[in-house]
């Protein structure tokens, strides 16, 4: 019944795309002395909003395909961010990862006031 | 899997990275006085992932820095040869506590992004709570 209201959808997918730009960074921060690893993200969740685009990647529907997503999942389509490389070809800069991934925080946390603040329109309606 | 468990996940194994570093740098500068001893390297690699897990990080094989042994000289020496000298070890301490303070840097930036993982997703379940 939730998912019919849209800024219940709204805000879930804005926590989703959070959840996964956290996870982006985390492995962007994990790879951070790896020699020759490029840094990863995904576009801004108003871009892909606004565009109608939903910027997934391909589907994995067999156990043999190596990327995609599975089991319908939409995730967005991470691209390469090409930077600055140190001399092991590395380009990870900590600060960035740690801007991104606050920016991934305050994402997520702007999506859960919002459906928090909508659940209680939702309680109040039905008198409780 | 969920994103914040992949995210954990990549971060646990990145904080695991760095120990092992860590572990071979203490393992070189306790043995800095050792004679004959070469200094072990370990490099990062990405580690094959499946579907749409993220890449976590282990470390690779361990390698023997090749670079000349340092020649000490004590004909008091045991192991010194005709000319009085015997091979020390090829580990330059300076070198070994830089390396020391990155890896310490690396994790601390590890934890970080696992603390901020947990936040989310304790935020996530004060959802459930009235």
């Amino acid at each position: 019944m939730f998912e019919q209201l849209d800024v219940f959808r709204m805000s879930s997918s804005m926590a989703v795309h959070a959840g996964q730009r956290q996870a982006i960074a985390s492995q962007n921060v994990a790879n951070s002395d790896t020699p020759g690893y490029v840094p990863k993200d995904i576009a801004a969740f108003e871009a892909l909003y606004q565009s109608g685009h939903d910027g997934s990647a391909q589907r994995a529907t067999r156990t043999g395909h190596l990327h995609g997503s599975v089991e319908g999942q939409q995730i967005a389509e991470p691209f390469e961010v090409r930077d600055e490389a140190s001399p092991n070809g590395n380009s990870v800069s900590l600060e960035a990862e740690m801007l991104r991934s606050l920016d991934a925080k305050r994402q997520h946390d702007r999506s859960l006031a919002i459906y928090k603040s909508a659940l209680s329109v939702l309680r109040s309606t039905i008198g409780k | 899997m969920s994103d914040f468990s992949k995210a954990l996940d990549v971060s646990s194994s990145g904080l695991r990275a760095q120990a092992n570093r860590l572990r071979h740098l203490s393992e070189n500068i306790s043995n800095a006085d050792t004679p004959g001893y070469r200094r072990k390297l370990v490099s990062f690699q990405t580690a094959f992932s499946l579907g749409d897990a993220p890449a976590e990080v282990k470390t690779g094989r361990v390698h023997l820095d090749q670079s000349e042994l340092e020649k000490v000289y004590d004909p008091a020496h045991p192991l010194a040869d005709d000319t009085g000298q015997y091979d020390g070890s090829n580990v330059n301490l300076l070198i070994e506590l830089a390396d020391a303070k990155e890896a310490q840097r690396s994790y601390e930036a590890n934890l970080k992004m696992f603390e901020q993982t947990r936040k989310m997703s304790s935020g996530l379940l004060d959802l459930l709570r009235r």
